[in-house]
């Protein structure tokens, strides 16, 4: 039935849009439009060494398309005053097209689509590279490059190779409310098998976070790479406790309501989830757990077919500028990669949030962003939760 | 098509032009259907199943038969026990469906004689809402501190805080939802059935004495049998599938078969898993299907 795919399609597409409707709460998109990019500094394009066999950037068709996440078609995104002011200016408007989810883009290239850019989140790069359909970027071409978080550049390479340039980023950490939950000692991701809440809590549905929390709260090696032992003794704990679940959450609006609706009280939640939640007048706490908070991580990846191998380079060269980073952190409520960002140029919540003053916040142990897996690795993982959910 | 052919060219008959050809007006019509079916259900069907052998592959150069999937499939693994309970619940859905829109069907057919159609309509109206919206209803509903819950609390049934919690994200949830998104799709053939009853019948059982209730039990119930039949076929064939509203409030226990064939080409990225849930529950489909088909077609020759 297609109207249900188009429903599904439709929220998820919400739970990324909203982050919209946040930026324009936390402050006025307009403002925060003017005070945008005024215009990047200029992309060294040409003569770098390596890149003799590339064309000049004239000579290539320059009709970019940009396969994007969904939300990112907020008009003023690729427009006038946005964060791609200075290439839009200097090479015109690329093509945006629209992902729903990481594998629905995976999918769709598999079976043929072409674009030159994609937007895909850090843990599906392994998949990316070893479909054989990525290049890894000329790095000396975004001289911006220097100016991103060193945690995010490092877990953007796979076999060595910079094919991923890090580009909005997030916390994932417990979000509970302070009026109902009382974690027992310190705080803890063991809030999430707290039996004290069954009913009440949320995970989020995806196949590898909760054997990663799993693996940080049981302090296992390596949670993003756990032998097959570790995995099967984390899918059997994660049977035994999934009654204490409400739901798994899959859309962050859906999420948001049954936050604000009191049908859930402890989730695996995005730093959106906790705006919302306390702009709802609730009670909640947006924990640090000992063991540290998850970060999430999207960027870009270079499609090896690419005819604008400069415009692709120029074009990230604008999205990794401290313009474009004064622009997506309040419009979005994202956080940027840029670490360069000048912050009195950020709204003060969302400095805290991100802990953007704060670096070591920013680091392990207190972090550990999202990094990639092989394939196989992902299959090993997928399958565990796959039996989680079907058991 | 020769047979008809010469019906056609009788002799005796003045015939001025041409010949016709009828088996070219068959192919001619039969043509566009059958080249869409195979283009984009039975030609997708084969790549499933090569996916699920592995003859296909997701990632290039991964290709190469196997029966793995199948074997893991279906040497204990908790799919399959998903699987029957999709069944189940299919099951619940579709009986119940039945007998709540057999009341409505024959109110309809039967009683609402001018006004029947507008009746109809009435009944039709949801679908004019989008499904999603439809079944998001029902979490205002039924949620912790929702129209139930709410009433519950401010009667004293329930203390506040204490909320009857599996109304919603439970297996309830998707039975009592796929229930209320289908009785208006099932109430259509058995009306249709009933509507073309023959009055005469239960006429002829006043006159001989029958009450109503015999004349319901013996005449009106088994000429209507097509169409509850037809009615629960609609019912159980998509919803053994059904992957959205147990999405939507189906909660950690409600999931069903289809979510995990979602999964598997989503987020897991597992394609020889998805097609081979895939290919099983077509198969699975394909055989309910032939054998309610025969079902039917008996019960039509049996009753008209």
């Amino acid at each position: 039935m297609s109207t249900e795919h188009d429903g599904e399609r439709l929220e998820r597409k919400l739970g990324r849009g909203d982050f919209l409707k946040l930026g324009a709460l936390t402050m006025g998109s307009g403002v925060l439009a003017a005070c945008g990019a005024e215009g990047a500094p200029e992309p060294a394009a040409q003569g770098t060494e390596g890149q003799e066999e590339r064309p000049p950037i004239e000579e290539e068709p320059g009709n970019l398309v940009v396969f994007e996440w969904a939300g990112y078609e907020y008009p003023a995104y690729g427009g006038k005053g946005g964060p791609l002011q200075s290439y839009v200016d200097e090479r015109g408007k690329p093509k945006f097209t629209f992902l729903t989810s990481d594998d629905q883009a995976l999918g769709r290239v598999r079976a043929g689509y072409r674009p030159d850019i994609v937007h895909p989140c850090v843990d599906y790069l392994g998949n990316w590279v070893e479909m054989g359909v990525v290049q890894p970027w000329d790095t000396s071409l975004i001289p911006s490059f220097a100016d991103l978080e060193p945690a995010l550049v490092e877990g953007g390479q796979f076999d060595g190779q910079q094919y991923f340039i890090p580009a909005d980023w997030g916390f994932s950490s417990p979000l509970y409310r302070s009026d109902m939950v009382e974690p027992d000692g310190e705080e803890s991701w063991a809030l999430f098998y707290d039996e004290r809440y069954k009913g009440k809590i949320s995970w989020w549905d995806s196949p590898l976070e909760n054997f990663v929390i799993w693996g940080y709260v049981n302090g296992v090696d390596d949670p993003w790479n756990m032998s097959d032992e570790e995995l099967d003794e984390a899918r059997d704990f994660l049977i035994s406790k999934k009654d204490l679940c409400r739901n798994f959450w899959s859309s962050q609006t859906d999420l948001d309501a049954d936050f604000a609706a009191g049908n859930v009280w402890i989730a695996y939640s995005w730093g959106g989830s906790y705006v919302a939640a306390r702009d709802a007048g609730l009670d909640v706490v947006y924990s640090e757990p000992k063991e540290g908070r998850l970060g999430w991580n999207c960027g870009f990846v270079l499609m090896e077919e690419t005819e604008n191998f400069r415009h692709a380079h120029e074009f990230i060269e604008a999205w990794s500028s401290t313009e474009s980073a004064a622009w997506i952190i309040p419009n979005y409520a994202y956080g940027h990669a840029n670490t360069a960002v000048d912050l009195t140029q950020v709204p003060k919540d969302l400095v805290e949030v991100f802990h953007l003053d704060e670096p070591a916040a920013r680091e392990e142990p207190r972090a550990h962003y999202a990094r990639p897996v092989t394939s196989a690795d992902r299959a090993r993982y997928a399958q565990r939760w796959d039996e989680v959910k079907a058991a | 098509m020769a047979v008809e052919a010469e019906q056609i060219a009788r002799p005796g008959r003045v015939r001025t032009y041409r010949k016709p050809r009828p088996w070219l007006a068959t192919t001619g019509l039969l043509s566009p259907p059958v080249a869409w079916l195979g283009i984009f259900f039975l030609l997708p069907v084969v790549f499933i199943f090569l996916y699920s052998v592995n003859l296909f592959a997701f990632l290039p150069g991964t290709q190469g038969f196997t029966l793995d999937g199948w074997r893991g499939f279906l040497d204990g693994s908790p799919f399959l026990d998903l699987f029957w309970k999709s069944i189940r619940m299919s099951l619940i859905v579709s009986v119940a469906s039945v007998v709540a829109a057999y009341p409505i069907a024959y109110l309809l057919a039967l009683v609402a004689s001018k006004r029947k159609y507008v009746l109809l309509l009435l009944i039709l109206a949801p679908f004019l809402v989008s499904y999603f919206l439809r079944v998001l209803a029902w979490k205002v509903i039924l949620g912790d501190q929702g129209v139930i819950n709410t009433f519950f609390y401010w009667t004293g049934i329930r203390a506040e805080g204490d909320p009857v919690s599996w109304l919603l994200y439970s297996q309830f949830a998707v039975i009592l939802t796929l229930i209320y998104v289908y009785v208006p799709f099932v109430a259509l053939p058995i009306f249709v059935a009933l509507e073309s009853l023959d009055r005469r019948l239960l006429e002829a059982a006043a006159d001989l004495g029958a009450s109503r209730w015999q004349a319901f039990r013996r005449i009106t119930l088994p000429l209507s049998m097509p169409g509850v039949i037809a009615a629960f076929i609609f019912v159980f064939i998509p919803t053994i599938g059904e992957y959205f509203t147990p999405l939507l409030v189906g909660g950690v226990n409600g999931t069903m078969f289809g979510n995990a064939i979602a999964d598997q080409f989503g987020q897991s990225l597992n394609w020889l898993n998805g097609s081979v849930l895939s290919f099983f529950l077509l198969v699975v489909v394909g055989l309910l299907l032939a054998v309610f088909a025969r079902f039917l077609t008996f019960r039509r020759l049996a009753t008209g």
